[in-house]
């Protein structure tokens, strides 16, 4: 126990003081945010200059809150046809309306003589489509109006009541959920093999090229200890790559998109599941890549062997765009690779059971287990690790 | 006379890859490197391996050292079999050769602690030995420079001291002055006379003839893989010198 906590000081020792790794580990995170920055800022002044166009239409409107509407450099463009609902909800779904505001008949009134606690309160219902910039934005504005008047007057009225309305019309219910699910499982992989592949790669066949892994065999030291000592440092250096290059990713992903990703849906249970999925998939792919990079004679036959299984994660990666959702048949959580896309849609969606995520991490842990196991095998025969 | 090291009948073939068919010119599968080789070395003597390349001494010393395994027979030290207990045997040997390399990135100080852990030493050990050995070898000096940015020779130095970090019983050198320069190669060869000098046993693979005449007590001729001669210096070269022996032996052998 002793001797493999010894090789893992050492190993991180190298990794985290030599600033060529350093460098190698950490500029891509760096680099991603910079360039994604860069190009999100230069994107959005291309494309879309500050909307300052609104198209509204409003049935029922007080005289005493025309004045909402009045924004000093905004140009707030009023319908006066009185819509049906279905009619403006359409016209909002198909973005040609940012917003319908719906009050009751004599709104202002009834909210007047209303007393709090008795019987229904007056309301307004509001009706907008959060993936259209526009609309998004004079609906906050709009009820960000009222709240602050309702505040003023103890809560005489309700804005959007009714729980079974849908009162956005976006296509999807929570847009940050939406995308999330779809691009970050392949991302998150992505990163984390990336962030794996080098120091792997370079790991066991490096030592063969420099002839420093003999120095280590003749030593009384475990064949286990070494193999566990080589993959756990390994483990937590990619993953501090990774991580890093992902943070890079989330921090620059609204400048890049020009949408605000509201990340309230997910709370602490997501972030212990993710954790749990991101460690399993980090020792995962350490331990493959140290198998390759055993195999392997030099550190470029390693990167090379290294490559097919970088496009199948990618490819599988891929392959779960067009679904929707994560799978539910229990089994597929056991396919490797497989199930750690399918967790991570799950996860970022909402929608992965307990059971899942515990068979997608089991099975991973099984699976690395494996890994090692063989891992001794290998160093404990000349022939793979005295193959140069 | 206490056998130290008794090695019993080893005998190793290498499946050969197509690329190593071509480098030797045959189109023979398989190389046997060690055919049926026994020798013993004993308790505070020098042991001399000679032979010409490609005779296996290399192969014989890295099943010795736990390295590679025997396609059969076995070695023992201090009667612990090689092939059965090989946990064992690395806490009682120490081996140097010019394959072996310390990573560049480290000091001397941390290389030592590190193997010297792995050794399993108590920290009291640990600093006793260090402060003797880098005295002894003048790393003291040294002993915070990265391995990258020492002389060679100091570099060699630092590879002797690692090898014997855990105070081995038999320390084994295999071609230990190969690819070095005159003067880091005497490093060497002045270690291998203090040796001698305390008694220590050595066993030592070399193509140097004087070497082997000024310091070992005992030669083994290895061609081919099997042991031709195996003997004591004296009764091996009467009055002859080692060289004119050694060809002798070789005509005979190899018929040319
Ligand atoms: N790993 C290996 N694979 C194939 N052939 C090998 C291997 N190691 C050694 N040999 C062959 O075995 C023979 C003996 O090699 P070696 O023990 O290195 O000889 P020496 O050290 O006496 O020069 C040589 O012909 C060499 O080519
Ligand atoms: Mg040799």
């Amino acid at each position: 126990m002793k001797e493999m906590k010894t090789i893992i000081k050492k190993e991180l020792k190298r990794f985290f003081t030599d600033y060529r790794i350093l460098f190698s580990l950490f500029l891509p995170g760096v680099l991603i945010f910079i360039m994604y920055s860069i190009m999100g800022s230069f994107m959005s002044k291309a494309m879309d200059p500050k909307i300052t166009e609104f198209n509204v239409a409003i049935v029922n409107e007080p005289e005493e809150f025309k004045s909402f509407l009045k924004v000093e450099g905004w140009e707030v463009k009023i319908n006066e046809k009185d819509y049906e609902k279905q009619e403006a909800i359409e016209l909002i779904k198909n973005k040609e309306l940012d917003l319908y505001i719906a009050y009751d008949e004599n709104f202002y009134m009834n909210m007047e003589s209303y007393e709090v606690g008795s019987g229904e309160p007056p309301k307004v219902e509001i009706y907008y489509n959060s993936s259209a910039e526009s609309s998004a934005i004079i609906y906050s504005y709009y009820t960000e109006c009222l709240d602050e008047f309702e505040s003023t007057i103890s809560n005489k009225f309700d804005i959007n009541p009714n729980i079974n309305e849908n009162y956005n019309q976006v296509e999807d219910k929570d847009m940050t959920v939406q995308i999330l699910s779809y691009v970050m499982p392949l991302l998150l992989t992505t990163f984390l093999f990336t962030g794996s592949l080098g120091i792997c790669s370079e790991s066991i066949a490096g030592e063969k090229e420099r002839g420093t892994i003999a120095t280590l065999l003749i030593t009384p030291t475990k064949r286990s200890h070494i193999v566990l000592g080589k993959i756990i440092s390994l483990g937590i250096t990619s993953m501090a790559s990774s991580i890093v290059s992902f943070i890079g990713l989330i921090l620059s992903l609204p400048k890049l998109t020009g949408t605000s990703f509201d990340f309230s849906s997910y709370g602490v249970g997501t972030i212990f599941s993710m954790l749990g999925i991101i460690v399993v998939t980090v020792l995962l792919f350490t331990t493959l890549l140290t198998i390759i990079s055993t195999i392997s004679k030099s550190v470029k036959e390693a990167t090379s062997y290294s490559t097919p299984l970088m496009i199948l994660i990618i490819l599988i990666g891929f392959s779960n765009f067009m679904s929707s959702g994560a799978v539910a048949n229990h089994f597929l959580y056991l396919i490797p690779f497989y199930n750690i896309i399918q967790s991570l849609i799950g996860i970022f969606s909402l929608s992965l059971s307990t059971l899942d995520l515990l068979l997608c991490i089991f099975s991973n842990i099984f699976y690395i287990a494996i890994g090692v196991f063989t891992l001794t095998k290998m160093f404990n025969n000349e022939k793979i690790i005295f193959n140069k | 006379m206490e056998v130290l090291l008794e090695v019993k009948d080893l005998k190793k073939t290498f499946k050969l890859t197509k690329r190593q068919q071509k480098l030797n010119c045959s189109k023979e599968k398989y190389k046997v490197a060690v055919n049926g080789l026994s020798f013993n070395a004993y308790k505070g003597e020098i042991y001399g391996l000679l032979g010409p390349n490609g005779a296996g001494k290399t192969t014989t010393l890295r099943i010795i050292s736990t390295l590679i395994k025997s396609d059969e027979g076995d070695a023992y030290i201090n009667g612990i079999s090689v092939k059965n207990n090989p946990g064992e045997v690395r806490k009682m040997i120490g081996f140097l050769t010019s394959e072996l390399k310390l990573e560049d990135f480290f000091t001397p100080n941390y290389l030592f602690d590190y193997f010297a852990t792995l050794h399993k030493m108590t920290k009291e050990e640990i600093e006793k030995r260090k402060t003797e050995l880098f005295e002894r070898f003048g790393i003291e000096k040294f002993k915070e420079v990265k391995i990258c940015d020492l002389s060679t020779g100091m570099k060699q130095k630092v590879s002797i001291v690692i090898s014997i970090i855990h105070n081995p019983d038999i320390i084994i050198f295999d071609e230990p002055t190969n690819g070095l320069d005159v003067i880091t190669a005497k490093t060497v060869t002045d270690f291998l006379f203090e040796l001698k000098k305390e008694g220590k046993t050595v066993i030592l693979s070399t193509h140097i003839f004087s070497l082997v005449e000024k310091l070992c007590d005992r030669v083994g001729i290895i061609i081919e893989g099997r042991m031709i001669k195996d003997d004591l210096l004296s009764n091996l070269t009467k009055d002859k010198s080692l060289e004119d022996v050694f060809f002798e032996i070789y005509k005979q052998e190899v018929g040319e």
